[in-house]
């Protein structure tokens, strides 16, 4: 049993043994080996050309990992919480995300950028944004999560091994939670739809941290009597949506849940999407279970703020009230 | 020699206009490539005008003053080559920054963004959509797949509403409102039989849809709406097929069909114009009687898809070759299935022919919205009279059937008379100039 | 400007001079050349502004003047620096090697920079202010860890000194040591706001700040641009760290042709700084010294009509792009939504009649 955050460091080992022009860069990730550990020990083990203690400059971050990518190196950025962000913004969006097409596809931009998100680790204020819909929204990048240790090895590696640039986002609330991982090989491709457990009334869908809430949401249902399907995006740019026409054509109901704002969250996009696709089979409104459309609020209130079981489970009943 | 028209460009990013403040040369004057021509004024800046062109000035469009729209031709060079003129800008409302082709095309003049004022909006024309309307079949087959329930949700909380459990229908494909209608009928009206198992060993089951579903439909709406009445009656045929084998060797004739059908067709026209409320229609919700002044004629069809009524419409007003070309086409069409929809609609009378199946005649169902319909039975040689003398005489039985609620008895029983009259006598249903010998 | 401390080697009138710590080998031949690169960047850019007065081109932001700080510093390169310019350095391009007529290509609307950067190790132009001087870090960066001789020069104007990611970049730049030469164009004019609104020190002592050094030299004395850049690359190839020049020029023409230079400055500072012209002083040394004829210069002036008329009938004929290039290039991997999406306005687009095509 390995923890989310350690599946990670495993992840990167294997990825800069295989390759060596893989780089890891980022505040604090040499020495210290990161806020939360992920990139411990690597430093030692692949030396400071490689792993990067960089100044605190997140926009001098993204734009220097350009600069070497151009060179023909495989950065992966470390941005040390989600809320810190913005100032590389400029960098992701005007840059890495367009150089491809700009360049009519002569540039490669190969960048993982690496972003602790979300919130319930009763931290301060810009340590539990749930930011993934800026960039899902930029053509360009791509944009993956994941919710456990498995998936957490797996898709770093492919990440790595893309050729376009991917923003990584990673559930630090998550970072401990314990699971076994295959090191053997991956049992998805990095854009891919994981389907967690089959259910016949209503499929849940969701990514990141909120897949435990899902889960469990999904037992409580079953002792119900409600047989819920519950389904992991893993990729928010692309979106792999196969898969969740079918289980919204089979279930006829739909909730969807993040922890990011529902007001132009992903949901959003997935609800419009099987709207169109599955109309016919639908027998209740696709619903959505986010936060709020307010800034995150301080810690003591955070509970509020975050779509829990119950809260998941009021949207769930609402959709069979139909 | 070409002429090239300069137009004004847009030199400021997504300027509209500019004032000509002062030309610095005139018609007949010799420029070279970039000399300085004119000064303008945007509303960013004054800006000096090079030529784009060498050669000699045949025009100034535009007087010292003057304020145009970007994209106005202000001078014309005559650049002293061969070749055809070639404008500087494709046609007015050009947007070359948006050009999908990608074939190298005559260099566009950038001319900026603006919308010219007084162009109306106006749709950009369309190709018919080809391949895709295959609902006009769709009516009559609906396609089996297996699978969950199909149902907007509209329909959904219609079924709910009148207490139907949607699943229990019947149908694969998209349940209607009209099938969640016919379900709260049934079931408002009738025990559902229970879902029980079957021995597919002793018996078999056909879903009702498509034909099978339009006719039980239409036969109880009819039957159970309109009050039938019958009469029938027993001809004497035989100049009937003599008709038939004159008019066969007519040129008019040539490569149609001719059959005693065809007269009976001929006579069921006639007799519905001389009896034009025969050829009527109750209409239940505005408590009227329609009487119609055209007749499309029906014919009932066993074809490959089960019983289909397709029409020949505006049959009243066509001679005997025409109704033959079109009975023939009507035949040959529902034979082989492909009679389309819109050519089973709006018919007013019906002519069923029983004959052919070995039947004398029967009790037929009205077309639903009809007045009449007729059934005619197979010509048999059996024996009759003929002026006092046993002899045995081609006989065929018509039995019509009416709606009594706009038809009585006595126009039922004139209108069926006088189609009997014809079939013994056809001549006035044709050109009388190669009348035969009378029997 | 003698009164500014600035390197100067070739002054305004054309006379040579000696500056003790940039001792510059240079032939005659080697000057003529720089003579010759000098007005055929210049009348590049003079006929690119032409055409986009005809309408040839939406936009064109104007080199006009500056042609000693480019082509200076781009002759100072060697095979495998790489450039990273900012949206006007037509003449390092040139020094590069770039085709002329490819640079047009983004101010026409066709592309947004229309050359492969690793044909001529010259990245594409970039707009957002400053950017591209973090990219010319880490690509620095990158040439460290290739153990490269290499060396990078990054281009950006006065303006962009106020930039955050400039000054990141010189924070990068120095904590690493990495081999960039940091080449500020101070043209004295951001748009309309002049210089002093950029800053309260003279740019080239900025570096001081981040420790590492500036020098401030004539940006129209293409021999002193020339001899400072040779210096600056030659530190960053000995492991070294960054260095900035600042070159002390002038904006003869607008920010670009959009911009109307009459609403915020004088007439009378641009002749001041037309008798500084980079291109006359040169002229004006080879002339004096008997070191070209008028055969020479006059064989220079048809070159560069030639050049002229070239760019002209290059960018006249220069095909539109196809309308599966909006959607072609944003992955490198394979993308089958984005795929769709672009079937779907193909169909779309072959759906109507003839006539007025999009």
């Amino acid at each position: 049993m390995i923890t989310l955050g350690k599946a990670i460091n495993m992840g990167l080992r294997r990825a800069l043994t295989e390759d060596p022009k893989v780089l890891v860069m980022g505040e604090d990730v040499g020495k210290l080996g990161g806020v939360f550990r992920v990139t411990e020990n690597l430093q030692s083990e692949f030396g400071e050309d490689r792993i990067i203690d960089t100044p605190l400059a997140e926009s001098g971050i993204l734009g220097t990992a350009i600069g070497l990518a151009l060179r023909g190196y495989r950065p992966v950025c470390e941005i040390q919480f989600d809320g810190f962000v913005y100032p590389a913004f400029d960098q992701i969006t005007s840059q890495l995300a367009k150089m491809h097409a700009r360049s009519l596809g002569t540039l490669k931009l190969p960048v993982v950028v690496r972003i602790p998100y979300g919130g319930g680790i009763g931290a301060v204020e810009h340590h539990s944004e749930s930011n993934e819909t800026y960039f899902a929204h930029t053509a360009g990048l791509r944009v993956v999560t994941c919710s456990n240790p498995n998936d957490a090895y797996w898709m770093m590696q492919q990440a790595i091994q893309s050729d376009d640039p991917v923003i990584f986002f990673e559930p630090k609330r998550r970072y401990w939670d314990k699971a076994e991982v295959n090191e053997e090989a991956p049992s998805l491709g990095l854009h891919e739809t994981r389907t967690v457990q089959e259910g016949n009334d209503l499929t849940l869908i969701s990514y990141g941290p909120t897949v435990r809430t899902a889960i469990e949401v999904a037992a409580v249902c079953a002792k119900e009597g409600r047989s819920v399907e519950v389904m992991d995006l893993r990729t928010l740019s692309p979106l792999d949506l196969a898969p969740v026409f079918e289980s919204a054509q089979k279930t006829g109901r739909v909730v969807i849940l993040h922890e990011a704002p529902t007001f132009l969250g992903l949901g959003a996009e997935i609800a419009s999407q099987i709207t169109e696709e599955c109309f016919y089979s639908l027998d209740a409104p696709v619903l959505r279970v986010g936060g709020f459309n307010v800034p995150y609020p301080p810690a003591r209130l955070e509970e509020h703020y975050l779509p829990d079981l119950d809260r998941t489970l009021d949207a769930i009943d609402r959709a069979f009230a139909f | 020699m070409a002429l090239r028209d300069f137009r004004l460009p847009d030199v400021g990013e997504g300027l509209t206009e500019a004032e000509i403040l002062q030309w610095y040369v005139a018609v007949g004057d010799v420029v070279t490539i970039n000399q300085m021509i004119c000064e303008i004024e945007t509303a960013k800046a004054a800006v000096e005008l090079p030529s784009p062109y060498a050669g000699t000035v045949t025009a100034l469009k535009v007087n010292q003053g003057e304020t145009v729209d970007v994209g106005t031709v202000i001078i014309t060079i005559e650049d002293g080559v061969a070749g055809e003129s070639a404008p500087a800008a494709p046609a007015e409302d050009d947007r070359n920054l948006e050009v999908p082709t990608g074939k190298p095309k005559q260099a566009a003049v950038l001319v900026g963004y603006g919308v010219k004022e007084g162009q109306t909006p106006a749709r950009r024309a369309r190709k018919a959509a080809s391949g895709t309307q295959e609902e006009l079949g769709e009516s009559i087959v609906v396609e089996l797949h297996d699978g969950p329930v199909v149902a907007k949700p509209p329909v959904r909380k219609l079924a709910k509403d009148l207490g139907v459990d949607i699943r229990r229908i019947r149908k694969s494909g998209n349940i209607t409102r009209s099938d969640v209608l016919d379900a709260a009928m049934a079931l408002h009206g009738m025990e559902q039989p229970p879902a029980t198992t079957y021995d597919p060993h002793r018996e078999d089951r056909i879903p009702v849809k498509g034909v099978l579903k339009e006719m039980a439909q239409a036969m109880t709406t009819s039957a159970f709406t309109a009050p039938h009445v019958s009469v029938w009656l027993q001809v004497d045929v035989a100049k009937t097929l003599k008709a038939v084998k004159k008019l066969k060797d007519w040129e008019e004739f040539e490569g149609l069909r001719v059959s005693p059908l065809l007269i009976v067709a001929a006579a069921v026209l006639q007799a519905a114009k001389e009896f034009p409320k025969i050829n009527s229609s109750w209409d239940e919700a505005n408590h009227e009687v329609i009487i119609r002044r055209y007749i499309n004629l029906g014919f009932a069809a066993a074809t490959p898809r089960g019983l289909l009524v397709p029409v020949i419409h505006e049959a009243d007003g066509m001679d005997i070759p025409t109704l033959a070309k079109e009975l023939m086409a009507l035949v040959d069409t529902a034979r082989e299935g492909r009679t389309p929809p819109n050519r089973m609609q709006h018919g007013t009378i019906t002519i069923t022919n029983v004959g052919v199946l070995g039947i004398d005649g029967g009790t037929p169902i009205l077309t639903p919205g009809q007045g009449a319909i007729l059934a005619v039975g197979q010509i048999r040689e059996i024996p009759w009279t003929v002026k006092g003398k046993m002899k045995v005489r081609p006989i065929c039985q018509l039995t019509l059937s009416f709606d009594h609620r706009m038809i009585d008895g006595e126009l039922g029983s004139r209108f069926l008379a006088r189609i009997g009259a014809l079939l013994e006598d056809p001549s006035e249903l044709y050109d009388e100039s190669d009348a035969g010998d009378d029997e | 400007m003698s009164e500014l401390q600035l390197v100067q080697i070739l002054s305004p009138e054309g006379e040579l001079l000696t500056d003790p710590e940039y001792l510059l080998d240079i032939s005659t031949e080697e000057i003529r050349a720089l003579y010759r690169d000098l007005v055929m960047v210049r009348r590049f850019d003079v006929e690119a502004t032409a055409l986009q007065r005809q309408g040839e081109l939406g936009l064109w932001a104007q080199s006009l003047g500056q042609e000693a700080a480019q082509v200076g510093s781009g002759r100072a390169l060697i095979p495998g620096d790489y450039a990273f310019p900012t949206y006007r350095e037509h003449g390092v391009a040139w020094a590069k090697g770039v085709p002329p007529e490819k640079l047009l290509g983004m101010y026409r609307g066709i592309n947004h920079g229309g050359w492969d950067p690793r044909d001529n190790d010259f990245h594409l132009y970039t707009l957002v202010i400053g950017a591209q001087t973090l990219h010319a870090t880490g690509y620095a960066m990158g040439i460290q860890r290739d153990k490269s001789n290499n060396a990078v020069i990054a281009y950006f104007g006065d303006g962009a000194t106020s930039q955050g990611d400039v000054n990141e970049a010189f924070t990068y730049a120095s904590v690493y040591h990495a081999p960039v030469v940091f080449f500020c164009q101070n043209n004295q004019w951001a748009i309309s706001q002049p210089i002093e609104s950029q800053t309260k020190v003279a740019l080239y002592k900025r570096a001081a700040g981040f420790g590492f050094p500036g020098v401030r030299v004539d940006g129209n004395d293409v021999l002193a641009v020339l001899a400072v850049t040779r210096a600056a690359l030659a530190r960053a190839r000995a492991g070294e760290g960054p260095t900035l020049i600042e070159a002390f020029t002038y904006r003869m023409g607008a920010h670009t042709t959009s911009d109307d230079p009459s609403r915020y400055r004088l007439a009378q500072e641009l002749d001041e700084w037309k008798l500084k012209d980079p291109i006359a002083r040169v002229k004006s040394y080879l002339t004096r010294n008997s070191l070209a004829n008028e055969e020479f210069f006059a064989g220079i002036e048809k070159e560069a009509e030639a050049v002229a008329s070239k760019l002209r009938s290059d960018i006249i004929d220069a095909e539109d792009p196809y309308v599966e290039a909006i959607f072609d290039y944003v992955y490198a991997e394979p993308h089958p939504i984005l795929d769709a999406e672009k079937s779907a306005y193909i169909n779309y687009l072959e759906s109507f009649t003839e006539g007025e095509k999009k």
